[in-house]
This record gives C-alpha cells, structure tokens and sequence, in this order.
C-alpha cells in the first residue's frame, strides 16, 4: 500500500518538477533577443557555456566512477593493492595514471574517493597530476599538432611524468592524513557485502548525484572565471611581458592556467605560440596545463584544505618552472 | 512521509540540465559551442542527466516505515557522511552554492548563443597566432600542416562529400585519405586554390609554412574581417575560427589582405575575397599576404567555425 502511495508520489513529483521547468522555458525564451545585450556579455556567456558543455561528459563519468569506487571498493581491496611503501605507493599511482585516461575535470571527484577510502594523499596528488597529462589521446593530438613531430610529444610526456614523481614526493614528505576539509569528515562505509548488486547499484548512481552537487558549483564558477578572463584579457598584453626565457615561461604557465583548457585541446593552442616563444615556455603550457588550472584548483577547494590545495599549486609551479629552467639550456 | 524541497531542487537543476542540452542539440544551436565531433559525447551527457534525474526524483519523498529500502538512504545509521546528501538544514551558504549551479540554466535558457567576433580573435591575440604559424624558416618540421587531430580511426559514420553547405547535424570534418590527398593535390596544381571549409585550415597551414612556394598562385576564401590599429588603411585579414573541441578552444586562423577598399569595410562582416598570395611581413615575421583583386560581400555562412580535419582510414 505504502508502495503504491509512494510510487505515485514520484509520478506526481516528476510531473511537477517537468510543469515547473517548462514554465521556466516558455519565460526564458520569452525573454530571448527582447533585450539588448551588449555582445561581449554574450561572448563571454557561449565561452562559459562552452567549457560547461566539453566538461559536462567528463564530470559525469568522473562522477560515476567516483560512486562506483565509493560502492564498490573497500579500504580493505585498496590496502591490498596499494604497496605499503610510500616511495612505491607514489611511483605506482603515478603510472596508474599514466596509463588510465582521464580528463582533468572528472578526476577531483575520483581522487576525493581514492583518498576516502586510505589511499595515501601524496600517492592521490600523483594520480592526479598524471592522469590528464598522459593518456593516448593527448599524445596523439600534441604529436599532429606539432607538426608529427615527436619531440615535443615525448618531452611532453617524460619531463611531465618526472615532474608528476617530484611534486607527489614533496607533497608526501609536507603532508600526513587524507588533508580533507574539516566539513569533509572520513568515510568508514560499512557497506556489508551481502547487499544485492541491484542495490549497491542504485545507492552508486546516488553517490554519483551528490558527487556532482558538490562539484558543480566549483566547476561553474571556474568556467565563469576562465571565460572572463577569454573574453576581457588581450592575450597580447600577456605576450609582451613574456620576453626572455624564464618570463616567457611564467606567461605561459600563467596563461595555461587560466584558460583552463582540455588537455586533448591544449596542444593546438600551444602549437600556434611556437614561433613567438622558445620551446621551453611552449612544453611550460603544455605541461603545467593538464596537471592543475583554475577550474581544477577550484574543484579541489571543494573537498580539501585551503593550505594543502596552495601548496599543491605551488609545488607544481615550482616544479615545472625549475625544471624547465635547468633544462632550457639542453632543449 | 516528508517531502525535501532541497531534493526536489536537484532533481529540477538534473532535468534542467539535460533539457537545456536536449534543446541545445535539436535547435542546431549547439554547434555554435562545440566541434561535432564531440555532439555524440554530449548527448551523452543530456541521458545520463536525465537517468539522474529520475533517480533523484525517488528521494523527493521519503517514508519512514521504508527507511531500509535503498542502500545508503539509512545515512544516520550506517554511513557517517563525508558530503552532503542534501538533508541538511538550507543556508545562506548553500543558497549561493544553489544559485551558482542554477547560474549556467539561467543564461543558457535566457540568453542566445552568439558566434564569436572579432573582439574574441583581438582579445586572443589574432595576428601573433597568424604570425605564429607561419613557419618560415625555424625549426617546426617542413611537412607540418596536417592538423589530423587523435582519434582519427574513430567512428565510422558517413561523410558528407560536398560537406560545405550541408550542415545540421552529424558533420564532421572527416575525409577518407584519397579524398584528402585529391584535396592536397589541388593545392599543389589548381589553378585557383579553392578554399572550403573542410581543408581550409589545411591549406592555410601548407602556405603558411612555405609562402615562397605558394607565391604568385591565385586564392579563393572567406572569412570575417578582423581589424587591428597598427594595420594600414588598405589592409584586414579574413579570419575564420578553428574550433578544436569547444569554442573555448577556438583558434584563429586568416589571411591578412591587402585592397583599397578594405577602408570602409567594417569588422565583422563577412566577405569572399580572390587574390594572389605574396610574401607580406608582420612585427617582422614573414606571414604570407594576399592581394586581392576581386572581393564580395557575403552572409555569414550557416557554419562559421571551421574544425580540423580528420582522415579515416579504410
């Protein structure tokens, strides 16, 4: 009986809910073109919807893929897996995400779970920081976008793997515990096994809807901001700053960062600077870029420490431009 | 039973989501925020809003008596949370985070999608990426130019052959190689060097990177004009954006033209210009220029965004 109720109860909401977004439409499109709108407000709204859109797949599947860790693996599996050595946990995780191809919006939520569930942060951070940089797809769109020229795909990868090992290093060495923020308290499901897979099923894809609630409205305002920064900062006045090596390196970190890219899309971005700046700034884009942005700094505000969040930021900044300084000379 | 008025707001923001992205793709509009390559990806996106949705519509109500029915509903008891469920007490704090999610619906629904203009190819600094490809000379590879992005091989869907009109939805700039290498011939001996908007980027990169061989040849393109204060009266270059993946990632591509009339043509517009390719300069950079000898004015095609090539191969 109470099944029946609630069952309609649902039908009854839905409708609902669909009535009241119809209205919202049918008021919205009203309004569509009967205001004058100065157009780079305009601009700067299909940029910000644009990177929402790209986006939008990959948080989605980081999402669910964070329910599905969430449900699905326990402490116990990642104690197995993980080698007890911190050195190796980090060297491990490092290449686990070489190989997996993620994209740097779904992978907040991803680690967020890993570090749940025991995972060493430092070996999370080291995850994070391969896995958008080193997946096929990228490799494959720097090498066309280069000119088929593997060079730069290859330091790409190499420095951007060396530099993912640092920075996981120093973060291991700086930071114990799972550096969450204290509204962020540790997980301990007790998710008994003997549940039926239906059920661990649906209690995933719930996971998976407050997941995305928490993100989304990190993700939002960091499109905001990297399409404000698209629509109302000349690139121009970046440029002419950066001339010398190592100021042209920090412009072009800088501006991968707040352009806030897809790394499947950055390298042809970078590739149209090559001719104005050294090849030491252009791999700087290339491979500060996917490892951490303004949209992904903002993500993991939502489920870290502001001290530890900086100080990731800071050490692959560091880190990238140290290395890129020491090694301009042999490029 | 309870209704939770919070749950009930997810499930609109969900459903709002997936109609803006269901409505985004029928109304065509779409393609002025993403290349089509990546529509399939998106409208996956629009289902598994929807799929959210009807899951989060279950948890609009709850009854007490069937508290143990779902996996993790039993929160209190079993799970310690570590993020919000959306059970909490509303504030001001989520009230904001709410109105920011709910930001994106507002302006997506409200306000129309707007091809990029010329003040976006200033603020990306046009002529340094025009200069920038021009490769004369450094050290880029002299075969570069066929900016066949990854995932080449990847779905088999149908081509339109003569791609340069119809387009709704499913185009995607995708050639089989012969196709491509019948294009790059024409290049090499046309007598005009027809620019269409499938191996336009192509071509602009190939005289790009050896203007010298290209000299003398006659060209046919469109674009919109773009403008900057440091050109000559005579001077604009006829630009059109490269779209990679989203407009976010636009790139600009043109040939900076030279003709007296080029005065009193305002930014923006767009016209079909003929000419001959000669050796210009920018800041110093040999960037090739096109002398025009014929131009038109035209409207604004219904594809304005050019996307790379991709070549299948079978």
């Amino acid at each position: 009986m109470i099944k029946l109720l609630r069952s309609n109860i649902i039908d009854i909401t839905g409708f609902a809910v669909v009535l009241a977004l119809l209205w919202f439409i049918t008021l919205g499109s009203g309004l569509k073109g009967s205001i004058e709108i100065p157009s780079s407000l305009l601009n700067l709204n299909t940029i910000f919807l644009s990177i929402l859109i790209e986006a939008f797949p990959f948080v989605l599947i980081g999402v669910l893929i964070a329910g599905m860790i969430q449900i699905f693996v326990t402490e116990e599996h990642i104690s197995r897996w993980i080698p007890k050595n911190k050195y190796m946990a980090i060297v491990m995780s490092c290449s686990v995400g070489a190989l997996f191809p993620a994209c740097e919006c779904g992978i907040v939520p991803i680690i967020r779970r890993l570090v749940g569930k025991g995972v060493p942060v430092a070996a999370a951070i080291g995850f994070m920081l391969t896995g958008p940089l080193i997946n096929p797809i990228v490799i494959a769109s720097t090498y066309m976008a280069f000119g088929n020229d593997a060079k730069i795909a290859a330091l790409r990868m190499g420095l951007g793997f060396g530099i993912a090992l640092i920075v996981a290093l120093i973060i291991g060495s700086l930071f114990k515990g799972t550096q969450f923020k204290k509204s962020v308290s540790i997980v301990s499901h007790s998710h008994s096994n003997n549940k039926k897979f239906l059920e661990k099923f649906w209690a995933m894809l719930q996971h998976s809807i407050d997941e995305f609630f928490d993100m989304a409205k990190y993700l939002v305002a960091g499109a905001f901001l990297a399409a404000l920064v698209q629509t109302y900062m000349p690139a121009r006045t970046l440029l002419e700053i950066g001339s010398g090596t190592a100021a042209s390196l920090a412009v072009m970190m800088g501006l991968a960062y707040f352009l806030s890219l897809c790394s499947e899309a950055d390298a042809f971005i970078g590739a149209s600077f090559s001719s104005i700046f050294p090849q030491t700034s252009i791999l700087g884009f290339l491979i500060f870029g996917p490892m951490i942005d303004l949209k992904n700094t903002l993500m993991m505000l939502s489920v870290f420490r502001m001290k530890f969040v900086m100080t990731v930021l800071a050490a692959v900044a560091g880190t990238v431009f140290i290395t890129l300084m020491l090694l301009s000379s042999l490029l | 039973m309870t209704f939770h008025p919070q749950q009930a707001g997810r499930a609109l923001i969900l459903l709002g989501f997936s109609v803006l992205l269901y409505m985004m793709h029928t109304s065509g509009e779409i393609l002025l925020f993403i290349n089509p390559k990546y529509l399939l990806l998106s409208q996956a996106a629009a289902f598994l809003f929807m799929i959210l949705f009807f899951i989060q519509i279950t948890r609009v109500w709850t009854v007490k008596e069937s508290h143990a029915h779902d996996g993790c509903s039993q929160a209190e008891d079993c799970c310690s949370h570590n993020h919000d469920h959306g059970d909490s007490p509303f504030s001001v704090k989520k009230a904001i985070s709410y109105s920011i999610i709910v930001f994106p619906l507002l302006t997506g629904f409200m306000l129309p999608a707007k091809v990029l203009d010329s003040s976006i190819a200033d603020k990306k600094g046009a002529m340094l990426s025009i200069a920038g490809s021009s490769k004369n000379g450094n050290k880029q590879s002299p075969e570069e130019g066929q900016s066949i992005p990854a995932e080449d091989q990847q779905s088999g869907e149908d081509y339109i052959p003569e791609d340069d009109t119809a387009i709704v939805t499913g185009y995607e700039n995708q050639k089989t190689e012969a196709e491509y290498n019948q294009l790059m011939k024409q290049l090499e001996h046309g007598e005009i060097i027809q620019f269409n908007d499938s191996i336009y980027s192509s071509y602009y990169e190939e005289i790009s990177s050896d203007i010298n061989k290209f000299q003398g040849r006659k060209v046919s393109l469109n674009g919109f004009v773009y403008k900057e204060d440091s050109f000559s009266d005579n001077q604009l270059v006829v630009s059109r954006f490269l779209v990679t993946h989203c407009v976010a990632d636009a790139s600009i591509i043109g040939f900076l033209s030279e003709f007296p009339d080029a005065a009193k043509i305002e930014k923006d517009s767009w016209i079909k210009i003929e000419g001959i390719i000669e050796n210009g300069t920018y800041m110093d950079t040999p960037i090739p220029l096109v002398k025009v000898t014929n131009w038109e004015e035209v409207s604004e095609p219904e594809s304005p965004y050019l996307y790379p090539i991709s070549i299948k191969r079978n």
